[in-house]
């Protein structure tokens, strides 16, 4: 015991001499109190803040400070949930499904209820039931008021659960045949795009629903409309990009409106793609394939060179698409392809695109400058606060 | 080229599946999609069904032209044009069976697949082995005619082990239907 203690001196000794040799200045003055463990807390969630997903089967979202790069947080987000952002900024809500016993046993869907101050689990609402899918930002919606939900379910008919968030209950399901991803429709309930290539609207009357649908303006199975869309509250606008590059936007009320569609390679000066075989273009792909900043009107798109049915090949440009002027107004090309993209609502708007092995980068969105680069990031979708 | 008709796999496969399961709480899903059918698209590539299909070079999507018929452990084999996950050739199982342990799903996505021997177009129900931890192994991603989860029975995102004992998703198996 004696030779183990005086040998502790003399490596503590050897420490402090190299440490000072190392450091002509104490970094730190050192207060020999004992300290306590302590837990930080969040601000509301922020503009500047993204919430990435980790790749699939990770159980958490990482919050990452734009203007830093760093990491200030995480919400469980188990395996293939969503997660949506409530308006007020005072909760997070997740979307989830676990078994009680770890990979089996009683299935149990529910809606989870985090703080947002605190990140604790503040209560579970149970539901019927939701498509367990991951890697789509379209399952799982909230009303502009942030007190109702809209969670898809497919079992395998599709139906959408309502979720009181006041109350913190279910209240029904909707059966919506043929149709998924939803988009909130204030004041009337929700739309939904469908397979006959309409978009259907359900009007939520009290225990009843009325469903309208537009009439069919793509084809589902030859040129579909990519799931991850994108959409504006402010505007009520979304905005629609098929596999092939077509563009529609559309105004969102009881009776939706959809735009006549426009290619984006057409936006940036080249041919239009097609579905050809061995005809080489610019397409869009990736999983989260477009981010739209809202209040520039300005769509960023993941483009990668290559035949029809690529759409899930990662981008190897970003394409700025400003929607008011139909125009292609940047090209960022991008070390290596990249699957999600999204984008800050502020005016000093930057970028996070993340590939499959959870890299992420941060992009000035102006000028294409990286700002960060962050290794294990996560390699799932992407959230930010969206403008109301 | 011909497009085959999604409508009538879905209803094919969900119909086949009704008649062999017991699971009452299943069926009664499925009536509702099969209800649905109708209010599914008529779609206009239904319409080129009648049309001959053209198997020239130029008309096969870049997995076609490239496509084997040996060895089923790789991302290239016909039949996987639009299989997305862990091949269960690779897990201890093969190109129609569940490795030990697990359960195959009762419905499933498909594909229709180009025979590079014959030329010909197969329907491939991608049928997903249940109840076991991910495989991990040989995972592919293929997209011929892979479309979004609003036709669902095109999409090769959803996890398919619906009716099945657990839901946790293990690996993908590729199984022949019959001629597209």
């Amino acid at each position: 015991m004696t030779l183990l203690r005086s040998k502790l001196a003399c490596m503590l000794l050897t420490g402090v001499v190299a440490s000072s040799l190392a450091m002509p200045a104490l970094a730190e003055t050192i207060v020999a109190e004992a300290e306590e463990a302590t837990v930080n807390t969040l601000e509301p969630p922020k503009t500047g803040w993204f919430f990435v997903k980790g790749g699939w089967g990770s159980a958490g979202s990482s919050i990452f400070d734009s203007a830093t790069g760093k990491m200030i947080g995480m919400i469980a987000t188990g395996r293939d949930s969503d997660m949506a952002i409530d308006p007020a900024g005072k909760v997070y809500y997740v979307a989830e499904t676990i078994w009680t016993k770890g990979n089996r046993g009683t299935r149990q869907d529910l809606v989870a209820v985090y703080d947002a101050k605190t990140l604790k689990l503040l209560t579970e609402i149970p539901t019927p039931g939701r498509l367990i899918i991951g890697g789509l930002k379209t399952n799982f919606m909230l009303s502009d008021d942030g007190k109702t939900a809209y969670d898809y379910n497919f079992d395998p008919a599709s139906s959408v659960n309502v979720i009181d968030l006041v109350k913190r209950k279910f209240v029904r399901a909707i059966e919506l045949p043929g149709c998924a991803n939803l988009i909130p429709n204030p004041g009337v309930g929700f739309s939904s795009l469908c397979a006959d290539g309409t978009l259907a609207t359900i009007a939520v009357k009290g225990a009843s629903q009325e469903i309208t649908r537009t009439e069919p303006f793509f084809d589902a199975a030859a040129d579909p409309i990519f799931a991850n869309f994108a959409y504006d509250r402010k505007k009520k606008q979304a905005v629609f990009l098929s596999y092939t590059g077509m563009v529609r936007t559309a105004a969102i009320s009881a009776k939706p409106v959809v735009s006549e569609p426009f290619s984006i390679q057409q936006a940036a000066g080249l041919r239009a793609a097609d579905t050809k075989p061995l005809d080489i273009a610019w397409f869009p792909g990736g999983s989260q394939v477009m981010a739209l900043h809202r209040p520039t009107s300005t769509l960023y798109v993941l483009m990668h060179m290559g035949e029809y049915w690529t759409h899930k090949h990662g981008g190897d440009e970003i394409w700025a698409l400003d929607l008011t002027s139909k125009k292609v107004t940047k090209r960022i090309p991008i070390k290596s392809p990249v699957h999600n993209i999204e984008v800050t609502q502020d005016d000093a708007a930057l970028i996070m695109i993340t590939d499959r092995k959870n890299n992420a980068t941060i992009l000035d969105a102006k000028t294409g400058e990286i700002k960060h680069a962050i290794e294990n990031a996560g390699g799932g979708h992407i959230t930010v606060v969206e403008p109301m | 080229m011909k497009t085959f008709n999604p409508d009538a796999i879905g209803e094919k496969l969900l119909r086949r599946f009704a008649g062999r399961t017991s699971r009452r709480s299943i069926i009664s899903r499925l009536g509702i999609a099969l209800v649905a059918a109708p209010i599914f698209p008529v779609l206009p590539v239904s319409r080129a069904e009648a049309a001959k299909p053209d198997r020239t070079p130029e008309a096969k999507t870049a997995f076609a032209r490239n496509a084997q018929t040996k060895d089923d452990t790789k991302c290239d084999y016909w039949r996987y044009c639009a299989i997305d996950g862990s091949l269960c050739t690779c897990c201890g199982g093969g190109v129609h069976t569940c490795p030990a342990g697990s359960e195959p799903s009762p419905v499933s996505w498909v594909g229709s697949c180009i025979n590079p021997e014959d030329g010909k177009a197969y329907m491939i129900a991608y049928r997903d082995c249940c109840g076991k931890p991910a495989c991990g192994q040989c995972g592919c991603d293929n997209t011929d005619r892979e479309t979004q989860v609003y036709l669902p029975q095109l999409n090769n995102n959803v996890i398919w082990c619906f009716g099945t004992s657990s839901m946790e998703y293990h690996c993908s198996t590729a199984i022949m239907i019959g001629a597209a």
